[in-house]
């Protein structure tokens, strides 16, 4: 069991690295994801928020529903871990 | 030299699929649950760092904060290869808060587990189910 185990993971590993030949070189400032959307937050962030910080004002300017959804999902852990760990009488 | 152009390019990435297959293979071929889900969390850790290195940019970029004389300047003076790309590294914050309420959910089922069955073991456990259904 612990070979087939080993050979998929050998087999995966070497799709995905034979994948890497056409991903862009490590920092290539024209590479697809820093060339496409990022440019126009880094431009506009002043003018829009007026806040230095580019990461905060995208999590919680423009993405501000995202950051809200992301405590409902700490939330809703919270409480599973909160029910699962009770205490009840059986046991 | 176009060999070595094309490691120092893509070391980064053959780092970060040695890291996702170390969890991978934990995941899927340890045989204790504990460690089945210290295999999940680095293949998590393993998709973060390679979305954070996607960020990165030579030639003189700094952090995604706007320096006071660029502020001074005016909204002009800002371009964008003076700053990394902000945008992974909101998405990864958002993938870390995903994976602490995975793992915290993952550990409170561990410990039901361990109280019903008193055992952690894959194998124990399938023996004891196995045991109650004859």
């Amino acid at each position: 069991m612990k070979i087939i185990a080993f050979f998929a993971t050998f087999i995966t590993g070497f799709l995905l690295i034979y994948a890497t030949v056409d991903m862009p070189d490590w920092g290539d400032p024209n590479s697809p994801p820093n060339a496409h959307v990022s440019p126009r937050y880094i431009e506009k962030v002043i003018l829009e928020t007026a806040t230095p910080n580019i990461v905060t004002a995208v999590l919680a300017d423009y993405r501000g529903y995202d950051t809200f959804g992301e405590s409902v999902v700490i939330f809703t852990a919270g409480i599973i871990c909160l029910m699962l760990l009770r205490r009840t009488s059986d046991d | 030299m176009d060999t070595m152009d094309f490691i120092i390019g893509k070391y980064n990435y053959w780092i970060y699929i040695v890291l996702m297959m170390i969890g991978f293979y934990a995941m899927i071929a340890k045989n204790n649950f504990a460690k089945k889900i210290v295999g999940m969390n680095i293949f998590q850790t393993a998709i973060i760092l390679f979305f954070i290195s996607t960020a990165s940019k030579t030639g003189g970029a700094t952090i995604p904060i706007i320096k006071s004389e660029h502020l001074a300047a005016g909204a002009q003076a800002i371009t964008a290869p003076q700053y990394l790309n902000p945008l992974p590294h909101v998405l990864m914050l958002t993938a870390i808060v995903v994976m602490v309420s995975t793992f915290g959910v993952a550990l409170a089922v561990l410990m039901m587990l361990y109280r019903k069955y008193r055992t952690l073991e894959e194998d124990e456990i399938m023996a004891i189910l196995k045991m109650e259904k004859d």
